[in-house]
């Protein structure tokens, strides 16, 4: 009898509850995060603002992996106005965060680590604050930028303003275009790197959301025989630079030294596609909105209309 | 009189034997230089790139390209530390004496990071002269601090005044490289201490320098012998004590700072080299200074071979190989035979 009052009582409360919280959102992790009001203040990771900001949810704070100035994610947008609270990896400023008085905490939830942006410590920091939520980085940007798009509507964007509607259109016409280039060269291979003064980094496609979107929309990437534990590269000697030929190399662009780096290696063009021309931006990481994404498609259709598909043997 | 005659013939005899010997090593290890790497190259191919160079030959490319840079590369840099590391034991008469000791390791240091954080400088060319500007300067300000005081500068004051002025220029590139990531992202590699990457316009860029100070340090052995004796013997010999110590620390600076400045800072080789070439001629640095400038590089290059080869694909960088294969060497050395008061 008491047994089956208490279920019932359990019940209702699970059922009643959401009914009284005004905002609630399923996070990466898969915990729901209610809160009695639409969360204004929020602290969001360099990533998450890069999602949030071009559709029109600004948060009061941003964290940062690295100097803002070099945050790629960052890069063209408007900033004024919101207090940055990091520009280290793993370190946030956490008297400057408390004094905001945030309502929510935005990051990526990271599933292979299982932690959110800027890892243990700055989740650790910023907890106390305001509960702590947002979408799970996975096998596709595109599906992330979706997922902002939902949290955004949730914390009140209008989706159908002009500039949002005119980023998003921008991005199917290029995503089109990209489509119908890859689609044109079906022997077209691509390889992506990151170049070191120490070695050549061949990236596997699984360990790049990006990536595996430019699979799924018909561009052939060689993948690397990954021997590291963590399943992000294959590291090769600069004498091994030939390890693999591809019609066309992507560069890690966040940081343009990357290819200087590359360009400086007298074996770099051992790659016959190096040594063509055939090389190209890699946007690695990166991306969180439409906007930056129609441009980096751009820039990668270009390389590949331009790219002769029959360089490597 | 002729039997002691004939005993100092017979020594110098079997010590220009060991010259060639160390001779023969080194060329045989330049040239196990040039045959191994993380690519697998037949020896007659190696042979064929050497004496009939194809430019189409991606081996032949690789050879040229990569591996004989970074042979000369160690042939200099091996030579030039051995040879410091030689001439600054003798001349503060300190048997831990090494370019890291006097600051010159990290006054080159701190000079590429300020070049790297302020100036925004990347390319390794630029880091050649901060690292010699840096450690000419360093060198200059711990013997002004060493000279202070009546008796000038002294062994034990040189020795002080560079670890206390190591301690102060390392915290300060610790706070910049903690405050900026960029910065440790850039100089990351060059800290380590490294052979490869460093394109024959290094070589060129460097070799000159290298060149002065090993003619300044190979001459400067008479000075150092005088000065071995104490500098009141010295100085009873008619020996000028602060000219000859002066002469001795411009051609290690030359030489440290030019090897730091070409292939990072690698620790160890100058430190013990000199020790064993010391345990092999006996005192007088006649022999000991051209047994460190032969043995030096036959270390270096031997470890750059190893960390070529123990973890393909890819490469360990020779300041990793060299501190794992020196520490433990040098420890045996110290627990062997007590270390020569010098």
């Amino acid at each position: 009898m008491l047994r089956s009052a208490a279920i019932a009582l359990a019940l209702l409360a699970t059922s009643a509850l959401p009914a009284f919280a005004q905002w609630s959102y399923v996070g990466g992790n898969g915990e729901t995060v209610m809160l009695d009001a639409v969360p204004t203040r929020i602290i969001a990771s360099q990533d998450a603002a890069a999602g949030l900001i071009p559709l029109g949810i600004r948060p009061v704070a941003i964290y940062a992996d690295s100097a803002v100035a070099d945050a790629k994610a960052l890069q063209g947008l408007d900033l004024t106005g919101i207090e940055i609270i990091g520009q280290a990896w793993g370190e946030v400023d956490i008297e400057k965060a408390a004094a905001l008085e945030p309502d929510l905490i935005v990051a990526e939830f990271w599933p292979l680590e299982t932690t959110w942006s800027g890892g243990a410590d700055v989740v650790n920091a910023l907890s106390p604050l305001a509960p702590i939520t947002g979408p799970e980085q996975g096998a596709s940007i595109l599906t992330l930028i979706e997922d902002y798009e939902e949290l955004a509507a949730s914390l009140g964007a209008d989706l159908a303003a002009p500039s949002i509607a005119a980023d998003k259109a921008a991005f199917e016409t290029a995503l089109a275009d990209f489509k119908a280039a890859t689609a044109a060269k079906p022997d077209l291979t691509a390889l992506a790197v990151w170049a070191g003064e120490d070695a050549l980094y061949v990236a596997a496609t699984g360990g790049a959301s990006e990536l595996m979107d430019f699979a799924s929309w018909g561009l052939k990437l060689i993948d690397p025989e990954v021997a590291d534990d963590r399943g992000y590269w294959e590291t090769l000697s600069w004498e091994n630079a030939d390890k693999y030929q591809p019609d066309l190399i992507l560069v890690d662009n966040r940081s343009a030294q990357t290819m200087e780096t590359a360009l400086a290696q007298p074996t770099w063009t051992l790659m016959k596609a190096a040594e063509a021309g055939q090389v190209t931006d890699w946007p690695a990481y990166w991306l969180r909105n439409y906007g930056a994404y129609a441009s980096e498609l751009a820039k990668l259709t270009t390389a590949i209309n331009a790219a002769d598909e029959n360089l490597a043997p | 009189m002729a039997e002691a005659q004939s005993h100092h013939r017979q020594k110098a005899a079997r010590l220009i034997a060991g010259l060639l010997m160390l001779g023969a090593a080194l060329l045989a290890i330049a040239m196990l230089s040039l045959a191994t790497g993380a690519r697998a190259i037949p020896l007659e191919t190696v042979w064929a790139a050497l004496t009939a160079y194809d430019p189409n030959s991606t081996e032949h490319r690789i050879i040229w390209d990569l591996r004989l840079p970074r042979t000369i590369v160690g042939l200099l840099v091996g030579a030039a530390l051995g040879l410091s590391g030689a001439v600054l034991q003798g001349a503060t008469r300190n048997p831990l004496a090494d370019p890291s000791i006097l600051g010159i390791n990290a006054g080159a240091a701190l000079a590429v990071v300020l070049g790297v954080a302020v100036l925004g400088m990347t390319q390794l060319s630029l880091y050649v002269w901060l690292a010699f500007i840096g450690s000419g300067v360093t060198m200059l300000v711990v013997y002004s601090v060493a000279s202070l005081g009546r008796e000038g500068a002294t062994p034990v004051k040189l020795a002080l005044a560079g670890a206390a002025i190591t301690a102060v220029l390392q915290s300060i590139i610790n706070g910049i490289l903690l405050t900026s990531p960029r910065t440790l992202d850039e100089v990351r590699f060059w800290q380590v201490g490294s052979l490869s990457g460093r394109d024959i316009d290094i070589v060129l860029q460097v070799a000159p320098f290298l060149a002065i100070g090993m003619v300044l340090a190979l001459g400067s052995a008479r000075m150092l012998d005088g000065l071995s004796m104490g500098d009141d013997v010295a100085r009873a010999l008619g020996q000028r004590i602060g000219l000859s110590r002066g002469l001795a620390g411009l051609a290690a600076v030359i030489l440290a700072g030019g090897a730091t400045a070409a292939a990072g800072p690698i620790a160890f080789v100058g430190l013990t080299v000199p020790h064993v070439a010391r345990a092999i001629t006996g005192p007088g640095y006649r022999w000991i200074l051209p047994y460190s400038m032969l043995m030096a590089p036959i270390l270096l290059l031997g470890a750059d071979v190893i960390g070529r080869v123990i973890a393909p694909p890819g490469e360990v960088q020779v300041g990793i190989v060299t501190a794992f294969i020196g520490a433990p060497f040098f420890i045996a050395l110290v627990r062997r035979r007590k270390l020569a008061a010098l």
